[in-house]
């Protein structure tokens, strides 16, 4: 299968490098806030029909904003908001008709809907994102659960199906659902107005903007940015990924729990079409025309589609899906970014930095009693016990057996390089000894601790950096964000991750390209840049996989003089094809044939050895299979 | 369930043989596209209503319907590949986006069959009558629907084995650049794999055809089970479609049969659920296979 | 080029969706109708929009109402029930329709219902349904379960026979006339051997087939709706089952299903409506001169639907002359104390308790033409169930729907 992990992540270049701005980032709260004062006021002037059609769009463009902070934010791409959205309106629906007549207001039924839809985004969510299931299939599961539940609650026509007071009417829907109406026991119930609904709608809508805002600008907005740019970067660095995107799933099932309860008391009704598949493909249709990744987007797509409809709803009718199928294509077709950020880059060109290729800076790598070398962070004196230790590793898949039952051990610190002809199962080592594939048998000790079943997030919070062979950094995040959310993972906080990440790119000789885009990198820039991703999170023992791999001479020469500075605090072991390379690096050598180890020592000696050199041949001196 | 004699099994396994046949049909095309080109055409459905309106407006002309539905799929064929050239082309590696456009392309199809045949459900009369086992009577065109589906997969995979194009296509899947390489044309295969899982929607929608209304909107029916049914079913071409429907299909209808198709219906997509859950990667995934 | 092309033409559609669709005049007063013209609810909403039309323009061709012309709001909800309620609110607060008629299924009434409430918006649901609604701002014209259902159990089971398998589509319509058919057919000494309930978007009836094989009822009670279900028919006669049970219903041929199945298909099959095509009156002879004449000889057949909506329009239209206003509250006491149509179907009266239609019901086969050959014929069958629940007159603020067994 191809990987379609590719297609949901396309990076976004809406994310600036964060020192610079500590007064821009509120631009976006301090626009809200305007905007919807503006709204509010000005709405006292619009006649009825508009305050009430104003009302509509906003609250499904919340819902589109649920959307879009789940999927364009975080890159899950969930074809179900519309569920969370029916829950919330069936919620509030059965909450406001028992309550009403009591509280005398519906408020808490709001709130109770936009827990409910919450817990049922938790419920699922851990159902998805706890059982590994990835992309076109998470949007696979959330389609099924909406269609489940558009099956099930059709079916609960007859009067036996009721939750106290409220029917819930099968596929009629339910009726006589009070519209928002505030008071308090024991006072009169007062329903509000037209106007005074869109004010409130209008007052909410910007709080939950404001919120979102904040959390993004906030070291959680960038880690969640981080998941949908390169989960897998993210979950080697030591984020729990899993929970992270729970958590995202949660606040977007509440948003969407939160439309959908505000829906039901704008229309007084509520049936299952909202959990149908119409109503789950509009949702994605008004995130895709107004921007994925904007949330202003949601609410300009509701507006705009809906608009459309409903202006040809009211004339030719019988054009109708064709002028909405032709405005769908042309969007795709001339506006594939969606149309706030094709507005955006109309009004406020990006400049964007060349890449200019830095060549190796100048700094001479020379010994002292200061260590200018010494990788920050990692200092000479850490014990970190940093050993690793694996006992009769064996792994195999079907019938072929590409580990076959390796004992090493690796020394507290220092580098050591792995090498052997094609298929002689050392990729197969590093992904098991990554966490990548998990072993047929064996065990993988790290300090001590069985790392062998651990979760890669588990492996480098304990200690274990990871670099892998094609470079896995962060594209869409400049050179200072990847290095900070590395540094974040292990310092828990903002400043001392500033700091250190500063460090790091001083000491990688990228100072100059510090907010460029690493996705504009060359590649001997990415592949260093990842380098520096790993020291920064302070490793104990380092698992680099071909990292010359397309470099030219001078590039590996210094890459060699890096991993050789980091092999003195800490516990490097690097896969390697590049003699050369191998060869500067003057360390301990272990070579794979056929899953096993077959020779361990120094180059040189190895280099001499015929049986070394009639595997690499393929001679008949070397075993064959 | 009353007397467990020979012709109620058979129409139990008939019926439920057809239910999977059915679902295999309906997903054939939508596994062609999505496997060979991770496309997801939300516009599948109506390529299916299509086939349909073609037989039907072939056999209002006399032509036998033997005839008429090769010709349908045929012709759908060349819509696919037309559709491919103006509007799919763009949309390579944009898997979101082929969502939109197709769902713009699939209203507007649907919208256009209304504006040109009618709202109205129109028909062809089931052939071959029925059959009478043991008490039990059975529409003989059931058969045929089922056989045509062994068919359908059988000629699929021939394609993709014997023929030069498909031999081409599996090797660009497996690795574009170096298919390239080689010379292998990318956008013309491109074109012919859409044709063909057009041309396979509208054999299904054309065998379907005597059997169901034939109506503008008969694609939605079949468009949210047929794209689980391939997402299910994972990679592999022909062993995911079978499989899945064997297992969805299956499902549903014993479900169906023990209860009510309500439940038959939450049944299949609880199941669909619990499959993607257990196997990410879907059934053929875990067998590795591309056909 | 392509981008500033695209950027124009999203600036340009934008800015138009902002514009009001339709500018009020003073004279004419302005009507509003909501059905679904377009999408899978077509089959049934095409023919109640056509119908719309030709009444609206009927009754401005006999001079309109209190001297004024009728001027007509229609939108198509796209069957797409989140619309009803966005245009009701529309047809509500920016035209200012004095009336809506509008709704097809019944979960599109109830999206409207709660708008034209809060707006004091008079409402007509025009459409056959399950019946029970009962609020005083509600005027329903289409056929209920006891005008339709009690007299084809009746009918059934004393020509054809005592054992029914009932099969409906699963949601509120089908559940709700299940249970009647329960109900009437108790009455009448009957027995349903099995009761089946097929989801709308099911085409695929071979379980169903297989239990009808087991079961051998004498009498199958077609409640299935929608062109899915049209499918049962096609499947059935393909098993060979058409002669063996017969076939009643009070939904085939609402959606056409005579003209899509082949004549051998559907031969036989017993339906129950106030109005076919084939009925013989004056009026009928007129109003079907009418349609062909606007929409053309080659028009579809005429159903039932189209003319529940002609006689709603008729019947406000009448009730308010006799009010002089269109005043809500006016209009409404008109239409309670009692109008009468001469309808196509033959006299329908608006009974004013409980807002429903007293309408006459034929009994016809399908024949081998695609049409229906009348067999039967009742004369002005009260709504009983909805007369026997809802006065609306004594207690005006009933708002509810009732259900069988309440």
């Amino acid at each position: 299968m191809h990987t379609h992990a590719s297609f949901f992540r396309r990076p976004d270049s809406s994310m600036t490098p964060m020192l610079s701005h500590v007064t821009s980032r509120l631009t976006p709260i301090r626009a809200t806030l305007v905007l919807a004062i503006l709204l509010i006021v000005g709405s006292l002037w619009m006649p009825d029909f508009l305050q009430s059609q104003a009302s509509n769009w906003i609250i499904f463009g919340l819902l589109g904003v649920s959307l879009v902070f789940v999927w364009g934010k975080a890159g899950i791409f969930s074809f179900g908001q519309g569920a969370f959205f029916g829950i919330g309106g069936y919620v509030y629906g059965i909450a406001s008709i028992n309550l009403v007549a009591v509280t005398n207001e519906t408020v808490s039924a709001v709130v109770l809907a936009t827990l409910g839809a919450a817990v049922a985004a938790g419920l699922l969510g851990y159902f998805i994102f706890y059982g590994k299931v990835g992309d076109v299939y998470v949007g696979v599961v959330t389609l099924a659960s909406t269609l489940v539940l558009f099956t099930f609650m059709s079916s609960t026509a007859s009067p036996v199906y009721h939750v106290g007071d409220a029917l819930l009417g099968g596929y009629n829907g339910m009726a006589g659902i009070p519209p928002l109406t505030v008071g308090w026991p024991g006072g009169s119930p007062v329903a509000l107005t037209i106007w005074q609904t869109l004010a409130i709608l209008v007052a909410l809508a910007a709080l939950v903007l404001c919120v979102l805002y904040t959390l993004l600008a906030r070291p959680f907005g960038y880690i969640v940015s981080a998941i949908r740019d390169n989960e897998q970067r993210t979950q080697l660095l030591g984020y729990d990924i899993r929970l992270r995107k729970l958590v995202v799933f949660m606040i977007g099932g509440a948003i969407a729990g939160l439309a959908g309860a505000l829906y039901a008391a704008w229309g007084m009704f509520i049936s299952p079409t909202v959990f149908g598949l119409q109503q789950a493909a509009l949702v994605v249709i008004w995130v895709l025309v107004g921007g994925r990744a904007s949330i202003a987007g949601a609410f300009f797509g509701v507006v705009f589609v809906e608009g459309l409809s409903t202006l040809l709803g009211s004339g030719g009718g019988n054009a109708t899906p064709v002028v909405l199928g032709v405005v769908l294509i042309l969007v795709v077709l001339l506006l594939p970014q969606g149309t706030v950020p094709a507005l955006q880059s109309w009004l406020r060109p990006r400049t964007r930095a060349s890449s200019t290729p830095v060549e190796a800076p100048a700094a001479e790598f020379s010994g002292g009693a200061v260590d200018p070398l010494m990788p920050p962070g990692l200092s000479a004196g850490s014990s970190a016990n940093s050993s690793l230790r694996v006992n009769g590793l064996l792994k195999r898949f079907g019938g072929l057996t590409a580990v076959h039952d390796v004992s090493i051990s690796f020394a507290e610190r220092g580098v050591h390089c792995l090498i052997g002809p094609n298929g002689a199962g050392k990729s197969t080592f590093f992904n098991l000894l990554a966490g990548r594939f998990s072993p047929t048998s064996g065990q993988i000790l790290f300090a001590g601790r069985d790392m062998t079943r651990a979760e890669p997030h588990t492996r480098a919070r304990a200690g274990m950096g990871i670099k892998l062979q094609i470079a896995s950094i962060f594209p869409g995040h400049s050179v200072h964000e990847n290095v900070w959310l590395s540094a974040y993972a292990k310092l828990h906080s903002r400043a001392a991750a500033e700091a250190r990440a500063t460090e790091i790119i001083d000491w990688l000789g990228l100072g100059p390209l510090r907010h460029v885009l690493a996705g504009e990198l060359s590649h001997g820039q990415k592949q260093w840049l990842e380098i520096g991703m790993v020291c920064a999170t302070a490793p104990g023992i380092v698992l680099l996989d071909e990292p010359t791999a397309g470099m030219t001479r001078t590039e590996t020469a210094r890459t060699a003089a890096l991993i050789s500075s980091l092999g003195r605090y800490a516990n490097v072991i690097v896969v390697e094809h590049d003699m050369a390379f191998v060869r500067q690096l003057n360390v301990p050598v272990t070579v794979f044939h056929q899953g096993s180890v077959f020779a361990s020592g120094r180059l040189e000696e190895l280099q001499q050895d015929e049986r070394v050199l009639n595997i690499y041949l393929g001679r008949h001196g070397g075993q064959r299979a | 369930m009353e007397h467990a004699s020979i012709g109620w099994l058979l129409n139990i396994g008939v019926s439920m043989a057809l239910s999977i046949a059915i679902l295999a049909l309906v997903s054939l095309g939508l596994a062609v596209m999505f496997g060979m080109m991770g496309i997801i055409n939300l516009a599948h459905g109506e390529f299916l209503m299509c086939g349909a309106y073609v037989t039907l407006s072939l056999t209002r002309i006399d032509v036998p319907l033997w005839l008429a539905i090769p010709l349908a799929g045929l012709a759908v064929g060349v819509l696919g590949y037309g559709v491919e050239r103006l509007l799919i082309r763009f949309l390579y590696g944009r898997l979101a986006d082929s969502m939109l456009a197709t769902w713009g392309l699939s209203l507007i199809m649907a919208q256009l069959t209304v504006l040109a045949f009618g709202p109205s459900t129109q028909g062809i009369p089931t052939p071959l009558g029925s059959l009478s086992i043991d008490g039990y009577s059975f529409s003989r065109y059931a058969f045929v629907i089922i056989v045509c589906a062994m068919l359908l997969m059988a000629l699929v995979y021939l394609m993709f084995t014997r023929t030069s194009y498909g031999v081409m296509a599996r090797a660009a899947v497996q690795n574009p650049a170096m298919a390239a390489a080689v010379g292998i044309n990318p956008r013309k295969l491109n074109a012919l794999n859409f044709a063909f899982g057009a041309a396979l929607a509208g054999w299904a929608g054309g065998l379907l055809a005597p059997m169901v209304g034939v109506m503008p909107s008969m694609g939605e029916a079949y468009i949210a089970r047929a794209f689980m049914t391939v997402v299910v079913g994972g990679p592999g071409i022909i062993t995911g479609t079978a499989s899945a429907s064997l297992l969805l299909g299956g499902i549903e209808n014993v479900v169906s049969y023990l209860s009510t198709p309500f439940f038959g219906q939450g049944a299949l997509l609880i199941v669909a659920i619990i499959a993607v859950r257990l196997l990410p990667t879907g059934i053929s995934g875990r067998w590795q296979r591309q056909l | 080029m392509f981008n500033l092309c695209g950027k124009s033409l999203v600036l340009a559609l934008a800015l138009t969706s902002l514009v009001p669709a339709h500018a009020q005049s003073k004279d004419p007063i302005v009507v509003g109708s909501i059905l679904d013209e377009t999408g899978g609810l077509n089959i049934y909403g095409k023919a109640m929009a056509d119908s719309t039309r030709l009444a609206i323009e009927d009754i401005n061709k006999s001079g309109g109402v209190l001297g004024s012309q009728l001027k007509r709001v229609s939108y198509d909800a796209q069957s797409n029930n989140a619309n009803y309620s966005r245009y009701a609110n529309e047809l509500a607060l920016r035209d200012k329709a004095v009336v809506i008629m509008g709704g097809v299924t019944s979960a599109s009434r109830e999206a409207i219902r709660p708008v034209a409430d809060r707006n004091k918006t008079l409402y007509f649901y025009n459409e056959q349904y399950e019946g029970g609604v009962c609020d005083k701002n509600v005027f329903n014209t289409g056929v209920v379960p006891s005008q339709q259902l009690a007299p084809l159990i009746d009918y059934a089971v004393k020509h054809y026979g005592k054992r029914l398998y009932v099969l409906a589509a699963d949601y509120n319509y089908g559940h709700i006339s299940a249970d009647w058919v329960k109900t009437y057919a108790t009455k009448d000494g009957a027995q349903v051997v099995g009761t089946d309930f097929i989801p709308l978007d099911v085409a695929e009836f071979g379980s169903t087939i297989t239990k009808l094989q087991d079961n051998k009822p004498d009498v199958v009670v077609s409640l299935l709706v929608g062109g899915n279900h049209i499918a049962f028919y096609r499947q059935f006669a393909s098993a060979g089952l058409g002669g063996k049970m017969t076939i009643v219903s009070p939904t085939f041929g609402l959606g056409n299903e005579q003209t899509v199945l082949g004549a051998k298909e559907a031969k036989g099959i017993l339906a129950i409506y106030p109005y076919f095509q084939e009925v013989d009156t004056p009026a009928n002879r007129k109003f079907t001169a009418l349609w062909s004449s606007t929409y053309g000889a080659n028009h579809g057949y005429i159903t039932d639907s189209a003319v529940a909506v002609w006689n709603g329009w008729h019947l406000w239209a009448k009730a308010v002359q006799k009010a002089g206003t269109t005043d809500r509250t006016k209009v409404i006491s008109a239409l309670e104390s009692g109008i009468s149509i001469d309808s196509p179907s033959g006299t329908v009266t608006m009974d004013g308790s409980s807002h429903h239609a007293i309408q006459n019901t034929y009994f016809a086969q399908a024949n081998d033409s695609h049409g229906f050959t009348i067999v039967g014929k009742q004369d002005a069958v009260p709504p009983a169930f909805e007369k026997e629940k809802c006065d609306l007159i004594k207690n005006p603020g009933l708002h509810t729907q009732f259900m069988p067994g309440q």
